[in-house]
């Protein structure tokens, strides 16, 4: 038994908490590529979906009340088709698209949307409400570090110079421009209707756009501007607004079905996921995630890493990545070859979602067959998944 | 009818222009704000291919120098958000607006022919009614109002800020032959009311009052300078606070204020008057080649004195006359400066410096005379009444003293004579008062101030001291108690005033007695009390040099009766059976903090700069200041809220010493409570309000409050983001690890410490005695006592 995507979208990615998608909550953008997505398959009707599974970093407020299940009402034209919410923060976009692929193969399943949505506008990394453990945090004050800090652990640790770190990030912002430039995305993206109400000279007006392009990368950002950016984390830090990934707002989903599907409703398998694994680290530097999670699934699919084609590599800082990059030894030449989420945003829950998304886009325009997604996690986790192209 | 200021329009938005629109939005009002349309496209505007007939293009001018004045530091806003009541507009589009508005300022660049026509306009397009205020330092106001409309003439005069308008405290009055007199009755009240300006009514001569004396104050020392042989940095070092003065003195001012500015006002004035100093007015040489030079001061880099960085430090070079190349020079000392150390009243130390034998001596002398000299001849020239000479120098150049007030501290008579043989002979109408025994420019009788008249050579009572109360005035007559901190005094009407005179006001045991004192006499035989003095500063916080003399000698038993005392004195603040009020001004830290959070009311001065400092020094607020944020944090907590953020908000203002920048900003910080507290922006009419509110409130009926055993804590739920947010903030190297001990204790008292049950109802007591116990033990930790010794020492925060 298999499982196969037959098909993916993602929304552009807004910037926040300022950007396009900033009023657009995070349900509503993942409506709209879901209804986009099963448009492609008419013949499958909707009461016949097994699930509806979404990745979310922080699902409470306009994230919460099991926004899974809330997409499955709002899309499917029908009470009937189930809905679920799963976290594991940043790799939350893939893990749906795992726990989908699992239950294909475990034959309990035939036909499940899987993805990710995340609005970073509307909710705050470490969300609305947060009590950490007193004992805890007083014990191992590394578990509750926040983001920024593990990224300037790691740039201790591993003596990182600013200028190199500006330098990669530098990298991103070209590839991503490049990218936008070509129309490589154009293909993935789906348009958001995006509908402002707003307050001007004493009465409410209302202002509609479509948005279609990722908003993140910001011409002529050159290592030399970056160098100017002050650091935001630590007084004497490295990781700086230009070189650490964008917060951002989006979604992205595929569909996934089983080898009886694929019959039953004539469809052509385009990839598959062929094997994902999750290692754990120590959490006050979780940037390392990747040095675990990378050669776990290798060895785990009986793979080598010349095997792997293109490299989506969550840019969660440029810090971390450029150690992942390093100890790892991955070839630049495979890895972002779109920019990464420095210039393109990383919206949370939904970055394993729209990574997938662009990493088969980019293999079927290259004609290569296996992409790697692969990201760090907060409080120490590295996640690695490997698809292959059918 | 009574005239009301509802809508104020400004016309002009550069320096001035902006800082004036930005006070009247400090006091409630609706502004506008106008300046020209710009002629010309930017780069930028071409680039969003914007034209000349877009709103953002017309309003370019004004919304840039209005966004340029709200970055200021000192800020020109009392708090960012009040910048909203301005609206900004332009000459050509917005100008007949100001037919709804009821005072129109005009404040354009100071040339005649261009104040014309911008008042021309306005006489075209305002209302009958309409006040008309132009603001200039010395056009005059007889040429500007004439070919007007009589009733534009009959509200026309001028009205003088000094720059920056929110802190500066002079306002000149200046009427032309037609103005009416109610209207300027109407704006001295209301300068001083409303704006709390001190207000001096003018003659319309060149340059008014403060300018042509300060001017000349500080021309004649540009002009004299080589002569006395002293460095610029000991001129400064003579000029400053050790007389009265701003710590910028003379020569850092003139940078500070810029040199081209100081020689236009001269210019101006040695051209338009005629008097026997004039060449006082001249421009020296050196200051010449300055100005050509383009050595302007602070805005470009370098005047009298010019930084450098050298090794990684500051330096400040000075210029010498001669060469004009700037060096170091040696550190000023001067032996007079041993006998005045330890005299805190400026009166007394005045004959001092005076009577010095050496070069400072000298110097004071000739200076000061002369001042003295030239003033009296500006005497009626200027104003027939002297107080206005010394008002204007007081509210508008800070001299603690002005020229008259000085001369009454050195003895009339005794420096009259020192000066004519020194040839430095006065007016003669200062003879003539001599003669009729009359030995000082001032008196003070019956809780009121009497200046000599010149006219009818008698004292008359200096007016405007209706409704104000003034400790100065009442010191000699309404003392009850006094020791070496505070002096108690009786404000008629059954309420007392406890004032704080120790150095910076600090809080010791002197002041403790003081206030218990006060508050036993009052509970006995007043009916009410205020705290409040005429420092230059409420209170810098409690006295840290008693706490460090217990902590290094180890006498724990002792330190925590001290801090004990200070907290049941807090606490008697807010219960006791008379309402307690303070009046706060200037800095209000720590302990001074503490004492107004702990009153039944404060009625804080706008120019009122609060906060619990303590983390400076390695501590926590001890007096009940700790205590306090925990149970406000309680009261405000509402059904639905977020607790843990409401909770770091308190956390942090204490954690990261947050200062307010004004009143208004310490509502947001939570020092002053929302509906409890009040603010009132004239600073010589707090006491009396102070004093009515206090008497309001026993007639409403006072009774003392019933203890609180209601507090609600977070306990364990605060702790975790305490230790998280401590931990990130030392990693990321923005504190050190001990902040980080300071930290977290301060966290728990703020949590009522480790209760498992979130919103727990606890007494003030248990607060109070938790705050204690941390606050003992860090005075037992080696690196607070370190703290405490640097600020004692070096006047320096140590962050170790």
């Amino acid at each position: 038994m298999n499982a196969y995507i037959v098909g993916g979208y993602r929304s552009a990615i807004g910037k926040a908490p300022h950007g396009t998608l900033r009023f657009t909550r995070p349900d509503d953008i993942a409506v709209t590529v879901i209804r986009h997505l099963l448009n492609d398959f008419p013949q499958i009707e909707k009461s016949n979906i097994d699930d509806v599974i979404v990745g979310n970093a922080f699902p409470e407020a306009e994230s919460g009340m099991n926004m899974g299940r809330f997409l499955s009402l709002m899309s499917m034209d029908t009470v009937n088709v189930p809905g679920s919410t799963i976290n594991r923060f940043c790799s939350s976009g893939i893990e749906s698209i795992v726990i989908a692929s699992a239950k294909i193969t475990a034959g309990i399943a035939d036909v499940i949307v899987a993805g990710g949505a995340e609005s970073m506008s509307m909710i705050n990394i470490g969300g609305w409400r947060l009590v950490p453990n007193p004992e805890v945090a007083k014990n191992n004050p590394g578990w509750y570090l926040s983001m920024g800090l593990t990224s300037e652990m790691v740039a201790r640790e591993y003596k990182l110079k600013r200028e190199d770190i500006d330098e990669f990030a530098a990298n991103s912002y070209a590839k991503a421009i490049n990218a936008i430039d070509k129309g490589y995305f154009k293909d993935q993206i789906v348009p958001i209707t995006v509908k402002e109400n707003y307050f001007e000279d004493g009465k409410m007006k209302t202002l509609e756009k479509i948005f279609v392009t990722d908003e993140g990368p910001r011409r002529g950002t050159t290592a030399q501007v970056l160098a100017k950016l002050r650091p935001v984390f630590a007084a004497d830090g490295v990781s700086t607004a230009g070189n650490s990934s964008q917060m951002s707002d989006g979604a992205g989903f595929v569909l996934v079905v089983s080898e009886k599907a694929l019959k039953r409703y004539n469809l052509s398998p385009v990839a598959r996921l062929v094997d994902y694994q999750v290692a754990g680290v120590e959490p006050y530097k979780m940037g390392v995630g990747p040095v675990e999670a990378i050669p776990k699934v290798l060895k785990h699919a009986g793979m080598k890493l010349h095997d792997i084609d293109l490299i989506e590599l969550n840019e969660a800082f440029a810090t971390q990545s450029m150690v992942v990059v390093k100890e790892v030894g991955i070839n630049p030449g495979v890895l972002n070859v779109n920019g990464g989420a420095i210039a393109l945003g990383h919206p949370l829950g939904a970055t394993g979602a729209k990574l997938t998304v662009q990493i088969i886009n980019e293999l079927k325009r290259r004609k290569k067959k296996y992409g790697m997604v692969t990201m760090c996690i907060g409080t120490g986790q590295g996640a690695a998944g490997i698809y292959e192209m059918l | 009818m009574i005239r009301r200021i509802k809508k104020v329009a400004v016309l002009g938005s550069g320096v001035m222009g902006s800082g004036i629109a930005c006070h009247f939005a400090n006091i409630g009002l609706e502004v506008l704000l106008i300046d020209i349309a710009p002629r010309k496209l930017t780069e930028t505007e071409k680039v969003k291919s914007l034209t000349l007939d877009d709103k953002v293009v017309r309003n370019r001018i004004v919304n840039d120098s209005l966004l340029a004045a709200l970055k200021l530091k000192p800020s020109p806003i009392y708090k960012q958000s009040f910048a909203k009541r301005i609206t900004t507009g332009n000459f050509e589009d917005d100008l007949s607006k100001i037919k709804d508005y009821d005072w129109v300022i005009e404040v354009v660049i100071e040339r005649l022919d261009i104040k014309q026509q911008v008042l021309e306009k306005v006489d075209k397009f305002r209302r009958q009614g309409t006040l008309v205020t132009s603001n200039t330092s010395g056009i005059s106001i007889e040429t500007m109002r004439e070919g007007k409309s009589d009733d534009f003439q009959k509200h026309f005069c001028g009205t003088h800020f000094f720059n920056p308008p929110r802190y500066l405290q002079l306002f000149e009055i200046i009427p032309s032959t037609k103005t009416d007199p109610k209207v300027l009755q109407f704006l001295q009240d209301f300068a001083g009311r409303y704006l709390g300006k001190t207000t001096v009514l003018a003659k319309d001569t060149p340059a008014f009052i403060a300018n042509r004396i300060g001017t000349f104050s500080i021309m004649a020392l540009f002009n004299n300078v080589k002569k006395y042989g002293l460095t610029i940095t000991e001129i400064d070092k003579l000029t400053g606070p050790i007389i009265g003065r701003a710590k910028s003195a003379t020569f850092r001012t003139a940078d500070v204020v810029g040199l081209d500015t100081l020689v236009h006002v001269a210019g101006y004035i040695s051209k338009t008057t005629d008097d026997e100093r004039n060449d006082m007015f001249e421009i020296p040489g050196y200051l010449k080649k300055m100005l050509e030079n383009k050595w302007l001061g602070s805005k470009t880099k370098q005047g009298f004195f010019k930084k450098i960085v050298e090794d990684g430090k500051k330096k400040f070079l000075s210029i010498d006359f001669d060469t004009l190349e700037y060096k170091e020079d040696p550190k000023p000392k001067f032996l007079v400066f041993d006998k005045t150390k330890d005299i805190d009243d400026l009166r007394k130390r005045m004959p001092i410096l005076l009577s010095d034998k050496g070069k400072a001596g000298e110097f004071y002398r000739a200076s000061f005379y002369s001042l003295f000299q030239y003033t009296s001849n500006r005497i009626p020239e200027i104003t027939e009444d002297i107080y206005k000479v010394d008002d204007a120098l007081n509210a508008g150049f800070g001299w603690k003293l002005g020229p008259f007030q000085t001369w009454d501290a050195l003895g009339v008579a005794k420096t009259v004579k020192a000066m004519e043989e020194t040839g430095k002979k006065p007016a003669l109408w200062v003879f003539d008062m001599l003669d009729a025994g009359n030995t000082s420019f001032y008196k003070v009788k019956d809780g009121l101030k009497y200046y000599y008249d010149l006219n009818t050579r008698t004292y008359n009572v200096v007016p405007g001291q209706e409704g104000r109360l003034s400790l100065e005035v009442l010191r000699n007559t309404n003392v009850v108690w006094e020791n070496t901190g505070v002096s108690i005094f009786d404000l008629d009407d059954g309420v007392l005033n406890v004032e704080f005179h120790t150095k910076m006001n600090t809080i010791g045991q002197d002041v403790l007695q003081g206030l218990n004192k006060a508050l036993d006499m009052a509970e006995a035989d007043f009916a009410a009390l205020v705290i409040s003095n005429e420092g230059d500063h409420f209170s810098a916080g409690a006295n840290v040099g008693m706490i460090y003399m217990f902590a290094v000698e180890q006498e724990w038993e002792e330190l925590n009766m001290a801090v004990q005392w200070f907290q049941k004195t807090t606490m008697r603040l807010r219960y006791s059976s008379i309402p307690v009020i303070a009046a706060p001004h200037g800095m209000t830290l720590g302990g001074g903090c503490e004492i107004c959070m702990h009153s039944d009311k404060v009625i804080a001065y706008a120019e009122t700069y609060m906060g619990l400092v303590e983390f400076g020094v390695g501590l926590i607020p001890g007096g009940g200041g700790t205590k306090e944020f925990a149970l406000r944090l309680g009261d405000e907590l509402k059904n639905g809220d977020i607790r843990t953020n409401a909770y770091m908000n308190r956390y942090l203002t204490i954690g990261q010493a947050k200062v307010s920048t004004s009143a208004y900003e310490a509502f947001d910080l939570g020092y002053l409570r929302q509906g409890v507290d009040e603010v009132i922006v004239s600073r010589t009419r707090q006491l009396a309000y102070a004093k009515k509110i206090a008497l309001q409130m026993v007639e409403k009926g006072y009774s003392q409050p019933a203890p609180r055993n209601d507090i609600k804590v977070l306990g364990r739920e605060a702790l975790g983001i305490v230790y998280v947010g401590s931990n990130g903030f030392t990693k990321g190297h923005y504190m050190s690890e001990y902040d980080k001990l300071i930290a977290e204790k301060l966290g728990w008292v703020m949590a009522g410490g480790e209760i498992s049950q979130v919103l727990t109802e606890v007494t003030e007591q248990y607060l109070l005695d938790i705050e204690r116990q941390a606050f003992m033990e860090l005075c037992m930790q080696r690196k607070t006592l370190e703290r405490i010794n640097s600020l004692i020492t070096k006047g320096k925060i140590l962050r170790n």
